[in-house]
């Protein structure tokens, strides 16, 4: 008779008594199938404790620098709204021929962080996700307007706050656009082709996630995909510009551990 | 001034030191612990922002790498037991799922990067478990006590990681 899984599983991994896994042990010398089992759960604790460790992606530090100057200036909301100011100061000095060369550098690092302000006070602070309202209520309102609210309200209110998040996620993709599309320039033809080709996926999934949402409205899964996408063009755009402030810092290594990942990406 | 005065000085560019030094192993355990690297990525700059604001209270009774994973683990398990709720009817059906396909024999050893990305689609609960367990070295004890749950449900779980991950990687 075999042994049960949970019995394998556990000499496998060492915790089975010694009296137990003596016996265990002889079983599995002579069947193929339990020492099959034991062998693989093995080999997956073996891989488990040999994972690599995982580096962020680039932009992700200065997601997280541009947040604490957001903190130091002590007010993330008035922080975003200068950053979309500066944003469109940079464009305004970049269609006049000003911000380059080596005195510019410093107007660089300002305007691609506020690229990121315009982000971390829409993705991060929003963290719209369908169907939360009503859970991410405070207890107060509940207690006062849940128990009356009609479901024509709730569904009104999920619209609205999709409506919101949408609006939101479009400020923050027209501010990084502005950026990258002011420095194509910058990318060598084959990197700014794979952006393209990798924007355009993007593109249609927007395009096929709003068709789905104008048929069907509530569904959840359709606004969520509207949302995922959405998420997934600004990380794109934050990568390009991120790499674009890589190449500007003349960090080759930085740049190329981008390409990189843009490149699986596209695949 | 010393590395972690400069930190809580608000020095950014000490704190940039600091991000370099500990940010893979942290956006690793969130990335895991998530299931997702976009998730992973949120929660990496969550950790550091909190890291930031509570550099004060970093009393140097162990090293700094020690009291900023203990706070990103605890981000992450703050993270996991939120979307548990929302997520427990999934679970329930998933965890229903206790049948594991009979599949063709692996016989080459197992790519870091299928297993990664099995250990993304395992279900929420057991996904946990087993990346504390098997992947930060964590004991059983230590999983109930971070999870929440009893030693005995985090030895299922595991169970039921290491199973589902068998299933998922034997049918690459």
């Amino acid at each position: 008779m075999h042994p049960n899984e949970e019995t394998l599983n556990a000499y496998a991994d060492g915790s089975l008594p010694a009296n137990e896994a003596a016996e265990i042990e002889r079983h599995v010398a002579s069947c193929v199938s339990c020492r099959q089992l034991v062998d693989d759960l093995r080999e997956i604790l073996r891989a488990a404790g040999d994972l690599d460790l995982q580096d962020p992606p680039a932009r992700a530090w200065m997601r997280i620098e541009r947040a604490i100057q957001l903190e130091q200036e002590g007010a993330r909301a008035e922080g975003a709204r200068e950053g979309a100011r500066a944003v469109q100061a940079g464009e305004r000095d970049l269609v006049s021929g000003h911000g380059h060369g080596p005195a510019a550098a410093g107007r660089y690092g300002r305007w691609l962080a506020a690229a990121a302000a315009l982000v971390l006070a829409t993705v991060v602070g929003l963290r719209y996700a369908p169907g939360r309202s009503q859970v991410a209520a405070p207890a107060s309102q509940a207690r006062d307007g849940a128990a009356q609210a009609s479901a024509g309200d709730a569904a009104q209110s999920v619209e609205n706050e999709l409506r919101q998040a949408e609006a939101h996620y479009e400020n923050a993709i027209k501010g990084l656009e502005q950026i990258a599309n002011a420095e194509q320039n910058a990318l060598d033809p084959r990197t700014a082709a794979t952006l393209q080709k990798n924007l355009a996926v993007i593109d249609q999934a927007i395009s096929e996630s709003r068709a789905a949402i104008r048929s069907q409205p509530a569904s959840e899964p359709a606004q969520q995909s509207l949302i995922e996408n959405f998420k997934t063009k600004i990380a794109l755009l934050q990568d390009t510009v991120a790499l674009i402030n890589e190449m500007r810092k003349g960090n080759e290594a930085g740049a190329a551990r981008i390409v990189s990942g843009l490149k699986q990406k596209g695949n | 001034m010393d590395f972690v005065a400069r930190c809580r000085a608000g020095d950014v560019e000490a704190f940039e030191t600091l991000y370099r030094e500990h940010a893979a192993r942290l956006y690793t355990l969130a990335c895991r612990m998530a299931g997702s690297r976009e998730d992973g990525e949120d929660l990496l700059q969550e950790i550091f922002l909190q890291a930031y604001r509570k550099l004060g209270s970093f009393k140097g009774d162990s090293s700094i790498g020690t009291w900023l994973y203990r706070l990103a683990l605890n981000h992450c398990l703050d993270y996991v037991r939120s979307r548990r709720a929302k997520m427990n009817k999934l679970t329930e059906t998933l965890d229903a799922d206790t049948s594991f396909e009979p599949t063709a024999r692996r016989d080459t050893p197992i790519a870091r990067m299928d297993l990664e990305r099995a250990v993304e689609r395992l279900p929420e609960g057991c996904r946990e478990a087993f990346v504390l367990h098997d992947v930060e070295g964590f004991d059983h004890k230590e999983v109930a006590g971070l999870l929440g749950i009893a030693e005995g449900t985090s030895k299922s779980q595991v169970f039921k990681a290491r199973m589902k991950l068998r299933g998922f990687l034997r049918r690459q």
